[in-house]
């Protein structure tokens, strides 16, 4: 076990380890873009949609429900059945049925979050802010969608950390990323670059965890903080 | 039913069922036959199981089980019985020198192996060796036809391969020591299946590893570079299985399993991957249909 552990810590100081198309900088960065870009694109389909049919109470468990059935579609499975698809649309392999996967994966927590936080904002408070006047986009983006915020944004961090550690399937069908590691050490029986391989996806987890709280802080009006300063209650 | 006889009854029916797994596992052990993450090798594997199971043995199947380290591990600890093998390869993968010498090479195979438990049956004409390729395009843009003439490209050139190619003598090593090739990036894809081949379509890669027995490289008009400098060794294909099988069953494995070696040629084998590969077909119809047609099975 010792002894493990000091082949890993070679691993990490070897220098071949650190350059070139499949060192550490180069695969965290691909890692980085794509788990950046399919939560983004995946916030961008899946919030503003989710927020308006909140707002309107509209459809919501049947819209949901089928949302939710996206999450029971391994993402394993997404990405090598993907596989054909993109590459007979020219698409090729690698990045693309690895992203498509991604966005299955982060969209269903971030809808059923934003319709059910914006959904169930207060009758009470809604009927205040109509009260005072303010029209119905006034309202939803004045009131609802700030007293939402928290369990939206509650939503976005646990999709983003689940996305940095999926994007290491992407290896499987020729993609890049830290997932390369495992896979590669995989193929030749080396333990110790499947473990170095590990720990970096970890890290890079633990690190998107650290930094989406961050944003939180930041994110959400004050008034919602509870007494600890920590956002809970995730529908997710 | 009272109480008291529920207990006896359950003893009974454990003890039946524990005989029952006694009896099979000790004087007919069943046979595990396992493959490489590759289709060939699936297939193969595929004709090896029906083969036995025509002869009434009990068979069971494991296949693509992974790169040789996983596969040649598992049959070594018996959790597999039986695997297609291609005699070049495994034999350097041993520690052994392998040579085009196809009687040689296997003959020293069967010495490597047989500490371990592992006899290696009759080897069949069949050979299926790592093959540099490149498109059509790229071979008359760089005016090659050999595998020496890409170091004239040396440091301008991508390569794509099995994950493992790094760390095969008969892949990039060789390709670096023996050819002196130096490619500017190697990308790990898959083992000569559909990422590498659309890799090589769509320009991701220059030069790519597929397999010399794959029915692809003809039906998209890539160019297999001759291997001039004689870096393949004999890879002909042949049955590993544990010697412990052959102690249990003696002639009705060796005879049925021998028969299909016999029969297997180069030519047989493109054609067999060409049905599975490119026309889709399932690997198990074209198992059944080449034994019944080569009258192995009835």
């Amino acid at each position: 076990m010792i002894e493990f552990l000091g082949e890993v810590v070679a691993w990490f100081s070897d220098p071949a380890h650190w350059t070139g198309v499949n060192g550490i900088p180069n695969r965290t960065w691909e890692h980085i873009q794509i788990a950046v870009t399919a939560t983004s694109l995946a916030a961008l389909i899946a919030i503003p949609t989710a927020v308006v049919l909140g707002h309107r109470k509209q459809g919501g468990t049947i819209v949901v429900g089928i949302v939710n059935l996206f999450r029971a579609v391994p993402s394993f499975g997404i990405v090598v059945l993907a596989l054909p698809i993109t590459i007979s649309l020219g698409l090729g392999f690698g990045f693309w049925p690895t992203f498509l996967a991604l966005l299955f994966l982060a969209i269903p927590p971030m809808f059923a979050n934003s319709y059910t936080g914006v959904a169930e904002v207060d009758a009470d408070i809604v009927e205040a802010a109509r009260g005072v006047g303010m029209t119905d986009a006034q309202c939803l983006i004045g009131v609802e969608l700030p007293t939402a915020s928290p369990i939206i944004i509650a939503a976005v961090r646990v999709a983003a950390v689940q996305v940095v550690a999926t994007a290491t399937l992407g290896a499987v069908v020729a993609w890049g990323g830290l997932g390369r590691y495992i896979i590669d050490g995989f193929a030749t029986q080396d333990s110790v670059t499947v473990f170095a391989g590990a720990l970096l996806v970890g890290s890079l987890a633990l690190a998107t965890e650290a930094v989406m709280a961050a944003i939180e802080r930041v994110l959400v009006p004050r008034g919602l903080k509870t007494a600890g300063n920590e956002v809970t209650g995730i529908a997710v | 039913m009272p109480r008291r006889k529920r207990p006896a009854i359950l003893l009974l029916v454990v003890a039946i069922a524990l005989i029952a797994a006694a009896c099979s596992s000790s004087d007919e052990p069943t046979i595990t036959v396992g493959s490489a993450n590759f289709s060939e090798s699936a297939l193969v594997a595929e004709i090896y199981a029906q083969a036995l199971e025509a002869e009434g043995l009990p068979v069971k199947r494991t296949l693509n089980v992974g790169s040789r380290e996983i596969y040649a591990t598992a049959l070594e600890s018996g959790e597999l019985d039986l695997v297609p093998e291609y005699i070049g390869t495994m034999l350097t993968f041993l520690g052994g020198e392998a040579t085009s010498d196809s009687a040689a090479t296997h003959a020293a195979l069967q010495d490597e192996w047989a500490p371990k438990d592992i006899s290696v049956l009759d080897y069949a004409s069949a050979q299926d060796k790592n093959g540099i390729v490149v498109t059509r395009a790229t071979a008359d843009e760089l005016g090659v036809t050999t595998t020496s003439g890409l170091a004239a490209f040396n440091g301008t050139l991508v390569f794509g391969g099995p994950p493992e190619c790094p760390n095969r003598e008969f892949c990039l090593i060789g390709l670096q020591d023996l050819y002196g090739l130096d490619f500017v990036e190697f990308k790990p894809l898959d083992v000569g299946g559909p990422i590498t081949v659309t890799a090589l379509e769509s320009g991701e890669i220059d030069v790519g590893l597929l397999f010399t027995s794959s029915a692809v490289i003809l039906a998209k008009d890539f160019v297999l570079l001759e291997d001039d400098l004689g870096l393949q060794p004999a890879e002909n294909l042949a049955p590993a299985i544990r010697t412990e099988i052959i102690v249990a069953y003696g002639d009705r494995v060796s005879n049925a399993l021998n028969a299909v070696s016999a029969a297997l040629t180069t030519v047989e084998l493109t054609a067999l991957n060409k049905r599975v590969e490119i026309d889709g077909e399932d690997p198990d119809k074209v198992a059944a249909d080449w034994l019944t047609s080569n009258g192995l099975v009835e």
